[in-house]
């Protein structure tokens, strides 16, 4: 509330403390991205800041990833010698202590006389080790790199973790590709079939529609799209159930030119609609109306697929949204967690429901998000 | 003029504007049809609606004002505002939809992946716009004078009142078919008295010599690079403006956010080509309206010259005729502030929202707030701003203060937009130095300007037209600073020159 | 890539640089030639005719071009990228 009392807080010790949490958070962001030698690079600064010596080096079993150090006329000699100090522990993964015969150069005015290498170890792997050079190694500084090489470990094995996570939602995404396949493709050939006696030419065209359909839905590549295609490909689908169900279903779409150009989601829409069109028309014999909507809301687009059909229990939704339940609704959990990773938590879905009273389920898409691009 | 009628015109206005946008969304958006998702807005449909929300009230009431007071050398507004197209289809159209930004600040963060040069960008989409509703204020408020005789802070704080309602109601969304409309009105407005004019005088029932009117007495005013109207260096002052302004057209912040309507690179082009036609044909009519002044309502060459599209039907027909087209008129000017009005808000409320107003309305409330209120009051923030600033710097010419908004942006997000549209090296460091030189340098002459320019040699003429000091003052300023800062060169330049030109139909991976 | 961006801003600088000599000369032959600030033809004076008529078909002309030929870039590309 008020930061400009910060200045009279705590003690030396307290501000010595923070300003180690400080540095090792300048650090943390480029370890994020794995130990690639960009990030190294970027990291070693800090790194070195954070334990004060002379010089520190990070390198895997391929070379040296990263070096910083004071400068001087010799670096690139213990540049270059890095590699060898560091092969035993990289073998070994046992913290060694190198003194001045190991290491030293021929100039005595080098600050880089001994050496303490630490390794970096991500599940139980030795990947990579942190090399600190210094004039005189003490146990505080042995000890202290050892820390920070575990908590570059720590960091990491996080950037493992988010690829690990990015992965799990493409593979999420490959799922469900293949999840809307098998129980449509066999209502809808099993539609157009009906249509290829009394209606080749009727037959014809929807079978083209479902070429269509399908290359869309299982093309490779891009999380991204436009709105355009999106709906597109939507269109294709309802045309496609009304081959089947005929007059029971009817679809009213209102959507504003001005969003089509809006890039989301790759399949954010086509779970939501088969989903209403399931409920819509399910348990009962009557007409089923879907109505889809897309708004401009200046700087978002505001997407809503809502049906007239049987509802359900919020709280059977609620845990649907949660993970919890892995009811007929997967596509609802599914295109909610995939909007709240690309988007933020704002931008989940927006689930209104009561048991006979219809489902509106309705999200949002800014314009512009960084990062966010379609392709075709 | 007939008060009663104007008013009448000016009510119809705006009944239809608040109409359209409330009710009208609904029903012209309801179709039970498939294939919608087909019918991307067509390139003229979208250049009807960027010229419907261009042309301001310096577009419809300013350029025959000062071609009514100045001349000749005035006809190069007319002639700048166009060609301003013409730069923003070579340099930017393509790429610039491309980029996937929905606003100027959008581009910035795409472009050079820096929260804080996105942050310069916001404060100057604020500053431009204010510099810009300046004038539609003005406007607005001799409307209304001219027609009613109220004071023109009236005109200016009821146009104020029905932009930030009708924008925070939801109604001004960037409805392509409402101000594509605008512009069809606007034009109309403009055009049928200079049509049912000259088709009196040429039955005989006005045999005057206004083509004669030219020479004799006004031989001076007809000529280019006069000094009439107390300008100085008027070949400096002519190429500087020519400069605002066919520069400073692709940095205002209204424009960028139509193109993102586009469906991509190239309907953008198509459509800014659809735009320049559309605009030269309204230009040819304002400088008609001034020749036609000089020698009807030659007392308003010293006085409200600004009001002479409004004077003029009522002054060469005398009755209800005039009063008919009197009150078009001045339906049409109404129509000019409220959709650039409107357009500009919606603009500033969205960066403003976005950038200045959320994150501390998270804070202050723990993020129980909802979206739609942040962008109300930022709304009431864009508009109440340049109200603010009318009622203190009171009578600026109309033209004149959309001059400096051009010269600002010319001097800031041109740089910016071009070399990062064009130059790879171009560094962040860099990016973040032009805007800033080029945005101090600019808007410290418009606001001497505003507060008192120098009287007259080449002090004033620099201050008044800065633009050909300040554009290249910023351009060398990026250049230099990137070439001295290569390590803020962004990391993924050549991901984003590769996204900025490579056309749709290629498939790339865009990331 | 770096060829598709150089050819097209090749376009650029030509329709800039064109249209900058053609309109920049016009107040320069104004400024040098004073007999053409007021030389009339059909009775309106040359300057009105070029700054209120005449540079819009120009202009307009200048833009149709340039997108002639900027589509025309961009279609040689994507084919010579599409046959890779």
């Amino acid at each position: 509330m008020f930061p400009r009392r910060r200045k009279h807080f705590g003690t030396p010790a307290d501000k010595a403390t923070y300003a180690t949490l400080h540095t090792a958070s300048l650090a943390s962001p480029y370890l994020r991205e794995g130990l690639t030698p960009a990030a190294a690079g970027k990291a070693s600064r800090h790194l070195r800041d954070l334990l004060g010596t002379a010089a520190i080096a990070i390198c895997d079993t391929s070379g040296v990833l990263a070096w910083d150090g004071v400068g001087g006329p010799y670096e690139s000699n213990h540049r270059r010698d890095a590699r060898s100090l560091a092969a035993p522990t990289l073998r070994t993964g046992r913290t060694a202590v190198l003194g001045v015969h190991d290491v030293a150069c021929g100039d005595p005015q080098c600050p880089i006389r001994t050496a303490a290498v630490a390794p970096i170890v991500i599940e139980e792997r030795v990947v990579a080790v942190l090399v600190a050079y210094s004039e005189r190694t003490s146990a505080a500084l042995v000890r202290a790199t050892e820390e920070v090489a575990r908590w570059v470990s720590g960091q990491v094995e996080l950037a493992e973790l988010n690829k690990e996570r990015t992965r799990a939602m493409e593979a999420e995404l490959r799922a469900l590709r293949a999840q809307i396949s098998p129980h449509f493709i066999y209502n809808a050939l099993a539609a157009i079939a009906s249509f290829v006696r009394t209606d080749p030419e009727r037959a014809r065209e929807l079978l083209l529609e479902f070429a269509d359909f399908s290359r869309y839905a299982l093309r490779r590549g891009g999380e991204f799209t436009t709105l355009a295609d999106e709906l597109r490909n939507v269109e294709r689908y309802l045309v496609l159930e009304q081959a089947r169900f005929g007059d029971r279903l009817t679809v009213s779409l209102q959507i504003a030119p001005e969003v089509l150009p809006v890039v989301v989601p790759f399949l954010v829409v086509q779970p939501l609609v088969e989903n209403a069109v399931r409920h819509g028309l399910e348990g009962t014999t009557g007409v089923g109306r879907i109505t889809i909507r897309a708004r401009d809301q200046i700087n978002e687009a505001e997407i809503s697929v809502e049906d007239d059909g049987v509802g359900s229990d919020p709280e059977v939704i609620r845990a649907v949204l949660a993970g919890e339940s892995d009811s007929d609704s997967i596509g609802l959990g599914n295109v909610d967690a995939r909007l709240r990773q690309v988007y933020g938590d704002a931008y989940g879905l927006v689930v209104e429901t009561q048991v006979d009273a219809g489902t509106k389920v309705t999200f949002r898409i800014p314009k512009y998000s960084s990062g966010v691009h379609a392709s075709p | 003029m007939s008060s009663a009628m104007s008013l009448t015109g000016i009510g119809l206005v705006i009944v239809a504007t608040i109409g359209i946008g409330l009710f009208g969304l609904r029903i012209s958006r309801t179709t039970s049809d498939f294939y919608v998702a087909s019918r991307a807005i067509t390139p003229r449909w979208n250049a009807s609606a960027i010229s419907g929300e261009y042309l301001s009230a310096a577009s419809f009431l300013g350029v025959a004002g000062l071609v009514l007071v100045n001349g000749a050398d005035m006809l190069w507004f007319s002639v700048g505002y166009t060609v301003g197209y013409l730069m923003l289809l070579v340099l930017v159209a393509a790429p610039l939809r491309r980029s996937g930004a929905y606003t100027l600040p959008d581009f910035a963060e795409t472009r050079f992946e820096s929260a804080i040069v996105r942050r310069i960008c916001s404060g100057l989409v604020v500053g431009i716009g204010t510099l810009y509703l300046l004038p539609q204020l003005r406007g607005a408020g001799l409307t209304v004078q001219t027609v009613t005789g109220a004071p023109p802070d009236v005109g200016a704080a009821v146009v104020a009142i029905i932009v930030v309602i009708n924008v925070a109601a939801g109604g001004m969304r960037s409805i392509t078919f409402v101000q594509a409309f605008q512009y069809w009105l606007k034009l109309t407005a403009l055009a049928t008295p200079i049509f049912i004019i000259l088709i009196a005088w040429r039955s005989g029932d006005h045999p005057v010599g206004v083509l004669q009117s030219l020479h004799g007495a006004a031989a001076e005013w007809a000529e280019p690079l006069s000094t009439a109207g107390g300008r100085d260096h008027p070949l400096y002052a002519t190429y500087s403006l020519l400069l605002a302004l066919c520069f400073g057209t692709m940095g205002l912040p209204h424009v960028l956010v139509r193109f993102y309507t586009n469906p991509d690179g190239r309907a953008a082009r198509r459509t800014t080509v659809v735009v320049l036609a559309l605009l030269s044909l309204f230009y040819l009519f304002p400088p008609v309206y001034a020749i036609l002044g000089r020698s009807f309502a030659p007392d308003l060459v010293a006085g409200a010259a600004d009001t002479v599209v409004l004077e003029l039907p009522s002054r060469i027909f005398p009755g209800t005729a005039g009063d008919l087209l009197g009150a078009l008129v001045a339906a049409g000017a109404f129509a000019a502030f409220l959709s650039t009005s409107s357009g500009l808000t919606v603009a500033i409320a969205g960066v403003i929202d976005q950038d200045l107003l959320r994150t501390r309305l998270t804070r202050l409330t723990g993020g129980d707030y909802l979206a739609v209120n942040s962008f109300r009051i930022a709304a009431l923030l864009a508009m109440s701003v340049p109200y603010v600033a009318f009622r203190v710097t009171g009578a600026l010419s109309l033209a004149d203060t959309v001059g400096l908004a051009f010269a600002v942006a010319a001097s800031t997000f041109c740089p910016m937009l071009v070399l990062g549209i064009w130059w790879r090296r171009m560094s962040t460091t860099g990016a973040a130095a032009g805007l800033i030189v080029g945005g101090v340098a600019a808007s410290a002459a418009a606001l001497v300007n505003v507060f008192g320019a120098p009287a007259d040699g080449w002090a004033r003429a620099l201050v008044v037209q800065p633009a050909a000091w300040t554009m290249p003052l910023a351009f060398i300023t990026v250049i230099v600073v990137s070439k001295l800062t290569p390590n803020t060169i962004p990391a993924g330049t050549a991901r984003s020159m590769v996204r900025l030109h490579t056309p749709e139909a290629v498939d790339v991976d865009r990331g | 890539m770096s060829s598709l961006i150089q050819s097209q801003l090749r376009l650029t600088l030509a329709v800039i640089g064109g249209t900058g000599l053609i309109l920049g000369s016009i107040p320069l032959l104004f400024w040098l030639a004073p007999a053409t600030r007021t030389f009339a033809i059909f009775g309106l004076p040359l300057p009105w005719i070029i700054l209120g008529i005449v540079v819009y078909p120009v202009v307009y002309v200048a833009a149709r071009i340039y997108v002639r030929k900027a589509e025309r870039i961009e279609t040689e590309f994507t084919e010579f990228v599409g046959r890779q």
